[in-house]
């Protein structure tokens, strides 16, 4: 009995071992369905950032819509349709992976945009490089997605701020500003280095603000040190002990790398509990109607990094756009589009204009044309004024601006103020009477 | 009876990256994507047959994603560190093999630490205490970002050196299915042999075990032993597929399928982990792709109430009972 | 490391022991009665989060309010599930108790989310504003926020409910019977069921009381709950099972020492930490600090 099974298992592993050699490449051609453009979404549409996704999916189908009314997309001499398909990574690597390969291996997706949390995107490369698949990355803010080493990053295009834009653009700004500002109100000589405290989230996110923010002071020589640096856990509900100790540490400006949920009670605690009456910042991601109604009061005079906001349209060219799309977007799904969905929005179109500018499918073509693609910029201010992809990165490069919140009585809750750069400049940045610096 | 069944699985098994279109154009997937599927599919199946091994000996772990992740990144920082000469057998990278092997090794002595911590404990303690060693090491893992990348992970080396991506995902497919298929036979035969026997001596009553002159610490020990090397050799194997590994194996989600797993299938059964494994990632998969998100999961959720309620011994009772009946008539 | 600021670490660290509090009071009044462990509590908690905020927005009550009857309500929904999913289980196996609240936690989440999508007031994050504003309260050394100070007596208030329901009511004497012998409450004609119904009717109540941390400050999602339950959870092993002085000791330990440890080592430490403190203290005395002596 016990032999017979024995044999049974040997013959089927020697089977499988048979069937490990190496196979003969297939090489039939895919043949694709006439007339059909196929863009593949990368979002977690479902599990602890659906929410997200769902900004993401909903952006990526206005697109879609938009540029089909408008009579598609010509390659050749046919005009072809373009049409949304979406893999959901669950907010995991293996998911993912899963979801990548389904796009690209069985929809036979001819580009790839998305992508949300470094984590599963570093995962989601791996299958996208090994079939040299064009990838416009809108969603993860990791500088490394298209600098690693590992595999073949060429096919890749960075199309959102990274960690250290926003790190060195804040502390820029921090630095030209608020330093003087506060060197000012309490008569401490120039040459005072503005004391910094950061509270990162634990993980490539927060990690990755932190890093920036350290390189920005080293390259641009910044008159700035940091003086504390508390870390804390994804969806964290208590930051009491990590402002305790940034407050003993003596800061002047508190620099959290924090999602909405995370965002929103670190400045309420922090000024409401602790008593650390100081300017915080914040990061893009959390320019946001829920971030305004979450602080309250107590957000007033904050500042809010940001490239694409619900209440802020930078001056110039852009306005109509941004209002065209926010009033589309609003009647198709009746809320209001976020950051994550803008750049989704643009990698769509930025997708259709590659290939429209290859005028083919050819993954390599349309590799080429984003390498050398220069249109203008959609609904987010872009540096330049055009969307291109820098030659050595790949990233396209946005213009960030500050904002300050100020409040309005009107509406009961804060609205935010362009305070920096200069060409954006709404009004002047405000250091409010309670403010309180760590001393000389 | 049972052979038969058996021996059609496996062909069917072997057949599948041979399906005709005419076959597979049924199916929510095709091709590598069928593959990737099933590959995960089959990692998890060893996952959480290990899983019930260790619950065979009467030690529900709610925290086995810790030796899923040792596995991997043991293996991954050996390759990494070590860059041992490629050893190539029609392009699978048999220095792979041998640091999953490893990998496997490495999970089963932390197994065997966690299991002397755990000798005294039972049900709930024991549970909770294996969770908090999830969480541990991860919080380990991403603080040693020196030799593990800390969150930004460390790219793993694929099983095989194929140039071209489907070749890959068949050979790879055919690795997994062989370790899968390994896997389960040896549970098999621990089960059935006097380790086994033990082991159930020491679920149903430990006191009475002792009494009868089981050394009950040194079995229990050898179940973690066990339990945590098929683990990692699953961690192992998933992550040199997937590529990329980052702490997030680590994850609540990757503890809690197992026992989702096996217990839908029918615990304390050699086939049970299998069934419930195919069964809820069948449907998982499938009923997304019908378009349905979140609603899958309520779905799901909803279908595994029924399961536990009106099948508390599994999805294997069912068969057994239209097994018996169809004995019957025969 | 300054020690100066020991103090307010500790308070804030009690603070955060009161969730614990109130959800592992919670869990082991279930657990004491019927033997089951509910994974899915932090799921309860969002759900009375939710219902909150949809009282407060469909019927615009007055948070504290629509807070009330979420308690109560949260009652019915924790009777129904003990009736319709753990009574059938009960008895064949932890494991299945198990796998039945990860069952729950997938309905519950999902449902929820989908619900939100459809209705207008629902952003992808969520929050309710406190009637009690910014309002601050002086107790000479410190000053408090309002809201803290509700916080810290609501949970006093039904701890201290609580005792006095098992202590002095028959109904509560019945309840302490089941959980110290089943089968001889059994024999002594209580209606064990009824406890079950009971006992799970008020844990979920307490889930829904802990809901109050989020409804005055922090923005919620339905993935909210989750990782709270299995601190929860933690918490009452680390007290001892069915133990209450046990969750409540347990809540303060936990509170207290993960907020000096992301003091002294950082929060990446915070969850980790108390995972240590349960290992080693289960070494030393393997059924928890309170725990009754194996049988």
């Amino acid at each position: 009995m016990v032999d017979k099974k024995i044999i049974l298992v040997s013959m089927l592993l020697l089977i499988s071992f048979l069937g490990c050699t190496e196979q003969p490449t297939e090489t039939t051609t895919t043949i694709k369905a006439a007339g059909e453009i196929k863009i593949g979404l990368v979002a977690p549409l479902t599990g602890g950032a659906s929410t997200t996704g769902n900004d993401m999916q909903e952006a990526a189908e206005l697109a879609v819509e938009e540029i089909n009314a408008a009579g598609g997309i010509t390659v050749g001499k046919e005009k072809m349709r373009v049409v949304l398909i979406k893999g959901d990574t669950e907010t995991n690597p293996e998911q993912g992976v899963k979801a990548v390969t389904k796009l690209i291996t069985e929809d036979e997706v001819d580009i790839l945009i998305g992508g949300f949390s470094s984590a599963i995107t570093y995962a989601d490369q791996k299958i996208a490089s090994e079939n040299e698949m064009p990838f416009i990355i809108t969603g993860a803010s990791s500088p490394i997605v298209t600098k690693r080493d590992d595999i073949d990053t060429s096919y890749f295009f960075h199309h959102c701020p990274t960690t250290d834009d926003y790190g060195r653009d804040t502390l820029i700004f921090v630095d030209e500003v608020v330093r003087p500002a506060i060197n000012a109100r309490f008569n401490y000589s120039d040459d005072r280095k503005l004391r910094l405290g950061m509270l990162y989230q634990d993980g490539k996110y927060g990690e990755g603000v932190l890093e920036g923010a350290k390189k920005a002071i080293e390259s641009e020589g910044l008159m700035i040190e940091i003086v504390a640096e508390e870390k804390f856990t994804r969806s964290e509900t208590d930051y009491r002990t990590a402002l305790t100790a940034i407050k003993s540490a003596g800061v002047d400006v508190v620099y959290p790398a924090a999602f909405l949920n995370e965002q929103t009670p670190i400045v309420v605690q922090g000024r409401k509990d602790i008593g650390l009456n100081t300017i915080y910042l914040s990061v893009e991601c959390n320019d946001d109607p829920d971030y305004y109604a979450g602080v309250g009061q107590l957000g007033e005079y904050s500042i809010q990094e940001s490239r694409f906001g619900p209440y802020v349209i930078p001056a110039g060219s852009l306005k109509a756009k941004v209002e065209r799309f926010r009033s589309a977007f609003k009647t198709k799904w009746g809320s209001q589009p976020s950051m994550m969905g803008a750049s989704t929005y643009e990698g769509v179109y930025i997708a259709a204009q590659a290939i429209d500018d290859a005028d083919s499918l050819v993954n390599e073509d349309i590799r080429d044309s984003l390498n050398d693609l220069k249109m203008d910029e959609m609904i987010e201010a872009m540096q330049g004024g055009t969307i291109e992809f820098s030659e050595d990165a790949r990233e396209s490069k946005f213009q960030l601006y500050m904002q300050q919140l100020i409040w309005d009585d009107a509406v009961g809750e804060t609205r935010p103020v362009i305070v920096w750069p200069d060409n954006l400049k709404e009004a002047d940045f405000i250091l409010p009477e309670w403010y309180e610096s760590s001393g000389d | 009876m049972k052979h038969v069944v058996i021996c059609t699985i496996l062909l069917a098994a072997l057949a599948i990256p041979y399906l005709p279109v005419a076959v597979t154009q049924f199916l929510p997937f095709k091709g590598a994507s069928l593959l990737g599927f099933l590959i995960l599919m089959y990692a998890f199946i060893m996952f959480a047959s290990a899983w019930n091994l260790l619950t065979y000996s009467g030690q529900g772990s709610l925290g086995h994603a810790a030796f899923l992740g040792i596995g991997a990144y043991t293996s991954a920082i050996i390759l990494r560190y070590l860059k041992p000469e490629p050893l190539l057998f029609n392009s699978i990278n048999l220095e792979v093999i041998l640091t999953v092997m490893a990998g496997g090794l490495a999970a089963s002595i932390v197994g065997v630490f966690i299991g002397l911590t755990c000798v005294r404990l039972r049900e709930w303690f024991l549970g909770m205490v294996t969770f908090g060693f999830a969480i541990i090491i991860s919080t380990i893992t991403t603080e040693l970002r020196d030799i593990t990348g800390g969150h930004d992970g460390l790219p793993t080396k694929h099983l095989v050196a194929a140039t071209d991506f489907l070749s890959r995902y068949k050979m790879e497919y055919y690795i997994i299915l062989a370790f899968t298929v390994v896997v389960i036979y040896l549970i098999h035969r621990i089960l059935r042999s006097k380790l086994g026997l033990a082991f159930e001596a020491i679920r149903e009553n430990e006191l009475e075990a002792k009494v009868m002159g089981i050394n009950t610490v040194k079995y229990k020990l050898i179940g973690f032993a066990l339990s945590a090397f098929f683990s990692g050799i699953a961690g192992a194997l998933m992550y040199h597929h997937i590529g990329y590994l980052t702490p997030e194996v680590f994850s609540v989600e990757n503890s809690f399928k197992p026992i989702i797993y096996c217990i839908a299938g029918g615990l304390f059964t050699v086939e049970g982990p299998v069934l419930g494994t195919v069964i809820i990632s069948a449907l998982w998969d499938g009923l997304k792709s019908l378009g349905l998100m979140h609603e899958h999961l309520v779905i799901i959720g909803l279908l595994l109430i029924i399961i536990v309620i009106f099948l508390p011994k599994g999805l294997v009772s069912l068969l057994k009972k239209v097994g018996r009946k169809s004995d019957a008539k025969v | 490391m300054d020690l100066a600021v020991l103090p307010e670490i500790v308070f804030w660290g009690l603070y955060a022991g009161c969730i614990y509090i109130l959800l592992a009071v919670g869990l082991n009044l279930i657990f004491g009665v019927m033997r089951v462990v509910n994974f899915a509590h932090g799921e309860l908690m969002v759900l009375a989060i939710y219902i909150t905020f949809f009282l407060h927005n469909i019927l615009d009550l007055n948070p504290y309010l629509a807070f009330a009857l979420s308690i109560i309500s949260m009652f019915f929904v924790g009777v129904g599930i003990e009736r319709v999913c753990f009574r059938p289980i009960m008895g064949t196996g932890k494991l299945n108790e198990i796998f039945m609240s990860l069952a729950l936690i997938y309905l519950i989440q999902n449902s929820i989310f989908i619900t939100c999508n459809n209705v207008d007031f629902c952003n992808d994050l969520n929050r309710i504003r406190s009637p009690l504003g910014y309002e601050e309260i002086s107790f000479g050394f410190m000053e408090l926020g309002a809201d803290h100070v509700v916080i810290i007596c609501v949970t006093i208030s039904l701890v201290v409910m609580l005792y006095l329901f098992m202590k002095k009511t028959s109904t509560g004497k019945a309840m302490m019977a089941t959980s110290q012998n089943r089968e001889v409450a059994m024999l002594t004609g209580i209606n064990v069921e009824r406890m079950d119904m009971l006992a799970f009717g008020l844990g979920s109540s307490f889930a829904a009381a802990a809901s109050l941390f989020w409804i005055s400050e922090i923005p919620f999602t339905p993935y909210s709950g989750s990782i709270n339950a299995i601190k929860a959870f933690a918490v009452i092993i680390l007290g001892g099972l069915g133990s209450i002085s046990g969750a409540i000791a347990g809540g303060l330990i936990y509170g207290v020492a993960e907020n000096i440890s992301a003091y002294l080592f950082g929060g990446g430490w915070k969850h980790a930490t108390s995972f240590i403190i349960l290992i080693i203290v289960l070494i030393i005395r393997p059924t928890g600090l309170f725990g009754e002596k194996e049988e």
